[in-house]
């Protein structure tokens, strides 16, 4: 992206508030080895619909009305394909077939095009189908040109979580090891399902502030089972935990890796020294006293093609 | 750690000329040693003893083979699971295994020593953690240099000497065992949506370099090196019909320098065109043959499910056209980049039904194998724990000649492997699982039953199973002198080792290459190169 995009697409996200460092140390603002007049070089559409801060980096800015994600990326594919699509409809998404044809001849003629999306597609009326739909427009598009699309994570490790989940279970998130072997169903293993339908009888919570984040019912579970919280500081979640172990700042008080949103890990070197045990000190002495204990065995489940 | 003595087995150790001879095997620690007094012994009556099944070429590690599984939930769903118990970590296994399943699955079949063979040094922390966690097998990795900018521009330059330092610098930054390259050139250029699969013409973005350069010029650099590996590589033009014009011209740019020729089944189609499309296996298996220099393995073909990962991006974009399957790019900044497409492999589909002879063809046409190795360029063209099917398809022509008949009269009429009679022999299925690729890896500790060999053995029932396949279930499984296998079970869940080498450099190259990545690259440069106490169980070679 650096050294190459000169078309770069934020779909329903708001880097300049929430990414603060992306424009300038990844796309927009850098020379790149291809693109060596930097910002000059290359042309920024944002997706919104509201006029954020971001509205401000960018060459074009297209307000589409809420829930109108996924209209606007089909509308996209279907004048990519060079199929007609219908003044009307298209107009109740707030844009025009004229915007959004300028906006397909520009991805067109790029030379390296890039799209970032945001939970403001991924989240919102549509979710997944959104994001399926988003990356099959990039995907497509490389039928013309080369482009690339990525999804802007939520803030702290989110990512190198993904990837450690990946190698050892098969599954990204949302993963029940209760059967002794992972099985993987958002919607049904995913946090906030669990907690919503009280399925749990205790939880450990690394990283997250779920208490801040989680719908009510969800959180009032958390509440009333033992929960246990590792974090440096105090927050909604450790409020009502019922244990809350201190531990070290990863990346400030202690080491560790964390993965780029384009999967990519980076060393984290502490500068301080933390009185504090880092997060796997913790969860090593929680694993050797459950160790200790009789095995736990689960009980084989029929019919599951198990070895 | 304690002795053991393996009595009674019938020996197969080609690297030391041991032809089926019953013989006993003695263990003290972690080495075979002459004799031993006392410990245990394993009465191993009316089996076949192998050397450690050693893979030269497999993706079971890093950020490409980690992208693929999240790109494919379905087939973790379908796949066999791996339940935790007290010594033994959950897993799935299937196309893409978890790394614990993967140690697990090689292991259970004999497997004791594997190589990653693809890796980018931006994300290599990630490759070792990976390894790291594939437990039992040691381990080696190649790092991806063909299409890395910094090394590309200094061959275009003509500056081979200062690039020998480079490539020395980076293969030290990426802690890794050797240098593969894939596609050369080509995943440069497909970061413009181009290839590059004509090897005397200019890379797009290039003036003057062509893939012909950057192999000629890595294959010295890498004999200069001293690597124990000679360069691994992913010939160009790849899977497209008609390519054997591309990968005999390539043995001939070589010059006669060592190369290892990977997954060559993908490089051996004839014809002009997808309807034309046929066996070349026979005239690229006569060039390999004029070849000393070379060695190859299969990159065999099963019928069924796989997933293709390759750093081969404009490969990948052509088959999900091709096929209108899933697809995943990663472009990984100026070094290389990968692609990911789901496959099902059919024998009704003639494209498929000849990559299926081709694999089989090359490995029973060359004659000599030493130089040719059992490989399914794991997971693309089918998963490693299939390869029993393949040993059993060499070691009997009448049911190999069965399966030939299952296919269309179309596809048998693009094929040669109905006219092969070759029947490999149990010594020449040593030499291609364990004792030539170990050779080819500059192993020699591995691979081999000689004293002071490295302890890993593997013990197969001499009766084939009901469905016909005799590597399947090993009785017992030996690694470092640990008993991992005893019965099908997994019984010690040991650390394997990982082999980096440190070539030699000039310690100044740094100063060079520092400006030019803090130039392009997104990360500082204090943060790439890969830490060495990051590498668990890292043995460094040096020479």
């Amino acid at each position: 992206m650096k050294n190459r995009a000169d078309f770069i697409v934020y779909w329903g996200g708001n880097p300049a508030e929430c990414h603060p460092r992306h424009f300038s140390k990844y796309t927009l603002t850098q020379k790149g080895k291809f693109v060596p007049e930097g910002r000059k070089g290359r042309t920024m559409v944002l997706v919104d619909i509201r006029e954020t801060p971001s509205a401000r980096a960018a060459d074009i800015f297209l307000q589409i009305r809420p829930g109108k994600d996924f209209e606007v990326v089909t509308t996209l594919r279907a004048l990519l394909k060079g199929q007609r699509v219908n003044e009307a409809i298209v107009a109740e998404t707030g844009t025009t077939v004229a915007q959004l044809q300028d906006i397909v001849d520009r991805m067109k003629r790029a030379k390296f095009g890039v799209i970032f999306f945001g939970m403001g597609l991924s989240m919102t009326r549509g979710k997944h189908m959104n994001s399926g739909a988003i990356l099959m427009l990039a995907a497509e598009l490389n039928a013309f040109t080369k482009f690339v699309c990525m999804p802007m994570r939520g803030h702290g490790n989110v990512t190198g979580a993904d990837v450690v989940l990946r190698w050892t279970t098969g599954y990204p998130f949302g993963i029940n090891l209760s059967r002794g072997y992972p099985r993987f169903n958002p919607g049904e293993f995913s946090t906030v399902d669990l907690l919503v339908r009280g399925d749990n009888d205790a939880a450990l919570i690394l990283g997250a502030d779920p208490g801040a984040t989680m719908p009510q019912p969800g959180i009032d579970h958390l509440a009333r089972i033992p929960t246990i919280v590792l974090d440096p500081k105090v927050t909604h979640t450790s409020r009502l935990a019922r244990v809350h172990i201190t531990t070290a700042v990863t990346g400030i008080s202690a080491p560790g890796t964390a993965y780029r949103m384009d999967e990519i890990p980076l060393p984290l070197r502490p500068a301080l020294k933390s009185p504090y045990p880092t997060d796997e000190e913790v969860l090593r002495r929680i694993r050797k006293a459950v160790a200790a204990k009789p095995a736990w065995e689960p009980a084989p489940y029929e019919g599951a093609g198990i070895s | 750690m304690s002795t053991i003595r393996i009595t009674g087995g019938t020996v197969y150790d080609p690297a030391n000329g041991i032809n089926g001879v019953v013989k006993d095997i003695c263990i003290d620690g972690s080495r075979i040693v002459a004799n031993v007094e006392g410990g245990r012994t394993i009465d191993a009556t009316g089996t076949i003893v192998f050397p450690g099944g050693v893979d030269v070429h497999t993706h079971v590690a890093g950020g490409a083979l980690n992208f693929a599984r999240g790109l494919v939930p379905e087939n973790q769903r379908a796949a066999r699971k791996f339940l935790h118990g007290v010594n033994r970590r959950a897993g799935i296994g299937g196309m893409t295994p978890t790394t614990f399943a993967t140690g697990y699955l090689y292991a259970g079949m004999g497997w004791t020593t594997v190589n990653e063979a693809a890796v980018p040094i931006l994300s290599a922390k990630h490759t070792h953690e990976e390894l790291h966690d594939t437990p039992i097998v040691d381990k080696s990795c190649l790092v991806l240099m063909a299409n890395n900018e910094i090394v590309l521009d200094l061959i275009e330059a003509g500056e081979v000497e200062r690039a020998q330092h480079v490539v020395a610098w980076l293969v030290w930054a990426a802690k890794v065992y050797g240098v593969k390259a894939v596609n050369p050139g080509g995943v440069a250029a497909w970061k413009w949506g181009k290839n590059a699969s004509k090897l005397h013409e200019s890379i797009a973005g290039y003036k003057t370099l062509t893939p012909a350069a950057i192999i000629s010029s890595l294959a010295k650099i890498i004999e200069d090196l001293k690597l124990p590996h000679p360069l691994h590589l992913h010939c160009n033009n790849l899977g497209n019909p008609g390519n054997i014009a591309t990968t005999i011209e390539t043995m001939k740019v070589l010059e006669g320098r060592r190369a290892h020729l990977a997954h060559l089944q993908f490089h051996a189609y004839g014809g002009e065109d997808w309807p034309s499309m046929r066996s070349g296996a026979v005239e690229i298996a006569d060039a390999f043959e004029k070849h000393p220099n070379l060695t190859t393995d299969a990159g065999a073909v099963l019928f069924g499910d796989a997933v293709t990962i390759t750093a081969d991006g404009p490969w990948q974009h052509m088959l999900h056209q091709l096929t209108g399957r899933k697809w995943g790019n990663l472009d990984v900044e100026n070094e290389t980049g990968c692609g990911i497409v789901p496959y099902v492999y059919r024998d009704r589909h003639t494209v498929n039904a000849v990559q299926w002879a081709v694999g089989l063809e090359l490995l029973l046409l060359i004659k000599d194998p030493w130089r040719v190795y059992l490989t399914t360029d794991h997971p693309n063209g089918g998963c490693f724990w299939r390869y029993p099917e393949i040993i059993r398809l060499l070691m009997d022509k009448e049911f190999r000649k069965e399966q030939i008949k299952q296919l269309s009269e179309n596809a048998q009429s693009r094929i040669v492997l109905g006219e092969i009679d070759r029947e490999y022999t149990l010594f020449e299925i040593a030499i291609i699982t364990s004792a030539g690729p170990a050779r080819a890896l500059g192993f020699s500790q591995k691979g081999q039953l000689g004293v002071g060999a490295d302890a890993d053995v593997t013990i197969y029932p001499a009766k084939a199973t009901d469905d016909g396949m005799l590597f399947t279930y090993p009785r017992y499984v030996l690694k470092g002198g640990e008993i991992v296998v005893e019965e099908g079970e997994i019984r010690a869940v040991t650390e394997g080792k990982e082999f980096i080498f440190r070539p030699g450099y000039d310690e100044q190259i740094e100063e060079y290459i520092r400006p030019l990545f803090q130039k392009v690259y997104t990360m500082s440069f204090e943060n790439y190169p890969v830490e060495i106490e990051r590498v668990r169980g890292a043995e460094v070679i040096t020479k």
